[in-house]
């Protein structure tokens, strides 16, 4: 009874705190988004005075957002795929091949997420400074995100890799399945959501990634968080960045709930003992 | 036999962990080849210990290295202080507790640059926080809030941003605790607190040590908070490196292999440190 | 011609030795069970024969053909998984079709071999269900009706019955006995459960450490075990020691143990003076003019029969009767028929 009271009146602190936490911060900006270059937005108003989409189209048409977008929205599906098909072998590897030093091999997966970011940007430019490689930015930052989100992918598809039954592909062989059709009946289904999951988190993760697109982008390649962090720094307007940061935040939540939707549903019936 | 499952696990090993122990390898080699006057990009590389030397003497560096190690030390501590409470609240699952993990978890979802935007909206000089403090009557005039001297803002910012983040690990490990477990203790007569003691923080002592890391070597390195919402007098260590790259290599080559070598020594004491109190002398 | 032949077979992990020298036959349309406690090998050889494992040393033989290093894609087998290891996406109908799948079977003669399936494991009603969606004894089915749609001519069972609860087991094991019959299939079974061994088998294989303990028809191994562990394992005889003392008159050997002196009319001579004899809780007969006596320490009502623990002398042993009023402490006389007194391999 007194842990049901504790509990309801903990709740109500907890949602009054997040309205504090998440809706105001998000209202203020998309409230400022919306504010019209006309009348601008002075304290003594509660709401923005006059409120339009100017900002918005404003953004798009005249400003680096249509090329951030496109640089962002290629590099991104690119890295997810290739960052999945790097990691395959080592997470099969890691999951059902035992070896010696398997545990050490799995330690040093994460090496990317221990060195900074920034380090790894200004000695990642170094390195193609020294070997003249310098072209491409785009394939420059497509390399450093693949290595830097590859211990993401290389963690989940280990976990899915592990949850495939060895009785599955042993059925699968004792049927006359060839190495095909077994992967297909006993791999894939188990694996499935882990590809998933692997796609939409490297996705996710180079979409917002910084410290490498603003250093070895610089000057002139821009995505969306470096053309975010410029309207943030020197030329501070404070609609476009609302704008930008929308922009940046809203597509990358849905992707996330979808994410976490489709994790839930698809292991409890994977997972479960037998069937 | 033997050699070719040798060769096997090697070349499925090569294209992910490969590349990144290359990669990786590579980076950190130059960093500190750099650093040592080496890999020279504009002249001769010589060996010299001249750029070390000179980059101790400077305030700026040794003000830079105080307080990354200010900021990171103090993130983690304040992440995991806060999520610690909740974890254990959240253990049980009970009406609602879906809503509240998501909301809690919800900063995970909100970019770094994003996040900092939102922060310093709302704390700017005509923002909602000024007037609300000044409706309520306990400020009688906005204050300049951005960009304090006591580097509060960026301390909350990587609260907000790694306390869902401290959440998810121990709440893991917290509801992988057995309810027999503490049934056991509370049968024996352990109060609330011992059992938290006793039981519940040597159980996630890892998932904290995971979580204090991990946030440490984050906000340590951090450079986009510091630079959006930090105190205009002084420099993190990452702004500072982005800052000198601009005259030497070398010397922001000392500057990230000082940033790494912080990140791995603090990493192991505050591991330590999180052992010693949990288990270590003071327990028994 | 699906005869299986092994010999010599030796499974080798590092240091462990899992299965040791093996060898046996199983004939045409045999039911053999490889039957010993966990930990004996018996998985291990099964394993082997199902191609899972490729063994250190030996041969095996299946119609014919040496398959020792033959995958298992490639070999006349279907093994029952204890798992059933059905496949969790497909349908009970896509479990039963996978194998012909793979064998390209045209797609009216693989509806008709799975329908047939289907009726002779009464699965019809099942065949659109996901395999989550059924109890335990039907997906035990299906997993026995996956291994039989690709009419193999040796079918495995890896201790299919495991998973089920006591009341089906009897029923699931009928059906195994009758499809491997209607099927005339050459049969191994892998069990560590006495009772399955005994009502299924034309032949039982009792194994311990890797090695074979004795190969016998269900009924010799039982009222003439070869050795003590057997005589154990299987319907839990009572074993001791004892001493061989001399010819009886009228055939058999006079034998002294702590519970007294008794007759054996073993047909197998004794293999040393001291020995281990062995005889059935169940076939000794309680009554007051017994020469053989002793203390009841404990007594367990059981249904159908009551167990006594009894003690003569240091020496503990059981009692089965059918009814019994003796209480704890009580002493109980009882006698033994001479042809049930089990003369075994010598002591130590």
């Amino acid at each position: 009874m007194t842990q049901a009271k504790i509990n309801s009146f903990l709740m109500g602190v907890l949602l009054a705190i997040c309205t504090i936490w998440l809706l105001v911060p998000f209202t203020m900006a998309i409230l400022w988004s919306l504010v019209d270059p006309a009348q601008p937005w002075t304290p003594d108003h509660l709401l923005p005075p006059q409120m339009s989409t100017y900002r918005w189209t404003n953004m798009w048409e005249n400003s680096a957002l249509k090329p951030a977008l496109l640089n962002s929205y290629t590099l991104a599906p690119i890295t997810a795929i290739v960052t999945l098909l790097l990691a395959m072998p080592t997470s099969y590897c890691l999951a059902r091949v035992p070896f010696p030093g398997r545990e050490v091999a799995k330690l040093l997966v994460l090496l990317p997420l221990v060195v900074p970011g920034f380090v790894t940007a200004i000695f990642f430019t170094a390195i193609l400074f020294q070997l003249g490689l310098t072209q491409s930015r785009f394939l420059a930052i497509l390399i450093a995100h693949c290595v830097l989100f590859l211990p993401y992918a290389i963690r989940t598809l280990t976990v899915g890799f592990e949850q495939v039954r060895q009785d599955h592909i042993d059925a699968a062989r004792d049927l006359g399945a060839s190495p095909i059709a077994r992967f297909r009946a006993a791999y894939l289904p188990a694996l499935r959501p882990s590809i998933f999951a692997s796609l939409l988190i490297v996705f996710i993760q180079s979409i917002e990634e910084f410290a490498i697109a603003f250093i070895v982008g610089s000057p002139d390649f821009t995505t969306v968080p470096t053309l975010l962090f410029s309207r943030l720094g020197q030329d501070f307007i404070r609609p476009d960045a609302a704008v930008l940061s929308l922009i940046l935040v809203v597509p990358n939540v849905i992707l996330m709930l979808f994410l976490e939707a489709l994790l839930k549903s698809a292991n409890p019936t994977l997972s479960s003992g037998k069937g | 036999m033997t050699w070719r499952r040798c060769a096997t696990v090697l070349l499925l090993l090569m294209p992910g962990l490969g590349l990144i122990v290359s990669l990786i390898g590579m980076v950190v080699y130059v960093a500190i080849a750099q650093s040592f006057g080496l890999y020279n990009l504009n002249g001769d590389s010589v060996f010299t210990v001249a750029h070390w030397a000179e980059m101790l003497d400077r305030k700026l560096y040794t003000r830079a290295v105080t307080y990354s190690i200010y900021i990171g030390v103090w993130s983690a501590i304040l992440a995991v202080a806060f999520a610690y409470p909740l974890a254990i609240w959240l253990r049980k699952p009970f009406r609602g507790s879906i809503i509240i993990g998501a909301i809690l978890k919800a900063p995970l979802l909100v970019q770094g640059l994003v996040a900092a935007f939102l922060f310093i909206n709302v704390i700017s000089y005509h923002g909602i926080f000024n007037q609300l403090m000044q409706a309520i009557g306990l400020w009688d005039e906005p204050r300049r809030l951005q960009n304090d001297r006591g580097a509060i803002g960026v301390l909350f910012l990587q609260t907000w941003k790694n306390m869902p983040f401290a959440l998810l690990l121990l709440t893991g490990a917290v509801q992988a605790i057995p309810d027999d477990v503490l049934d056991a203790a509370r049968d024996m007569g352990a109060g609330t607190f011992a059992r938290f003691r006793k039981i519940i923080a040597p159980l996630s002592l890892s998932a904290m040590q995971a979580a204090l890391v991990i946030i440490f070597i984050g906000a340590v390195a951090d450079f986009s908070f510091q630079v959006i919402a930090g105190p205009t007098n002084r420099q993190s260590l990452a702004q500072l490196m982005v800052f000198v790259r601009q005259t030497s290599w070398h010397e922001a080559a000392v500057v990230g292999v000082t940033l790494m070598v912080i990140a791995l020594a603090g990493s192991l004491l505050l591991a330590i440190a999180a052992r010693l109190i949990l288990k270590g002398p003071f327990s028994r | 011609m699906s005869k299986i032949i092994v010999q010599d077979l030796t499974m080798q992990f590092d240091q462990f030795v899992a299965v040791n020298k093996v060898s046996f036959e199983v004939q045409q349309g045999e039911f053999v069970t490889l039957l010993g406690p966990s930990g004996c090998g018996k998985t291990t050889l099964l394993k082997m024969i199902s191609g899972f494992l490729t063994p250190t040393q030996g041969r095996i033989h299946i119609g014919g053909k040496d398959v020792t290093r033959t995958p298992p894609e490639d070999r006349d087998t279907a093994l029952c998984f204890q798992s059933y290891a059905l496949f969790p996406h497909m349908t009970v109908r896509g479990n039963l079709e996978f194998g012909l799948r793979q064998q390209r079977t045209p797609a009216g003669d693989r509806k008709a071999r799975v329908s047939q399936i289907a009726v002779q494991l009464s699965l019809e009603q099942q065949l659109g269900k996901l395999p989550n969606a059924l109890s335990g004894g039907q997906q035990q089915r299906v997993a026995l009706g996956r291994a039989l749609s690709m009419q193999p001519g040796v079918i495995l069972f890896d201790e299919p019955l495991s998973n089920l609860d006591a009341k089906l087991r009897d029923q699931v094991r009928f059906e195994i006995k009758r499809i491997q019959h209607e099927n005339a299939l050459t049969a191994v079974y892998v069990t560590h459960d006495q009772s399955e061994a005994l009502a299924l088998s034309d032949r039982v294989i009792v194994m311990r450490d890797g090695q074979i303990e004795q190969i016998a028809t269900p009924e010799d191994l039982y009222h003439t075990p070869a050795t003590s562990f057997v005589a154990d394992f299987i319907g839990n005889a009572n074993v001791m020691p004892a001493e061989v003392i001399g010819e009886a008159d009228g055939g058999g050997w006079i034998l002294d143990s702590k519970i007294g002196q008794l007759i054996s009319r073993d047909p197998r001579d004794p293999q040393a003076k001291k020995i281990n004899i062995a005889w059935r809780p169940e076939l000794a007969h309680v009554t007051p003019e017994g020469p053989l006596s002793g203390t009841v320490v404990s007594r367990a009502f059981q249904g159908n029969f009551t167990d006594l623990h009894v003690v003569t002398q240091g020496q503990s042993y059981r009692l089965q009767v059918p009814h019994s009023d003796v209480s704890v402490g009580d002493e109980v006389a009882f006698g033994l028929d001479a042809k049930d007194v089990l003369m075994l391999e010598p002591s130590r």
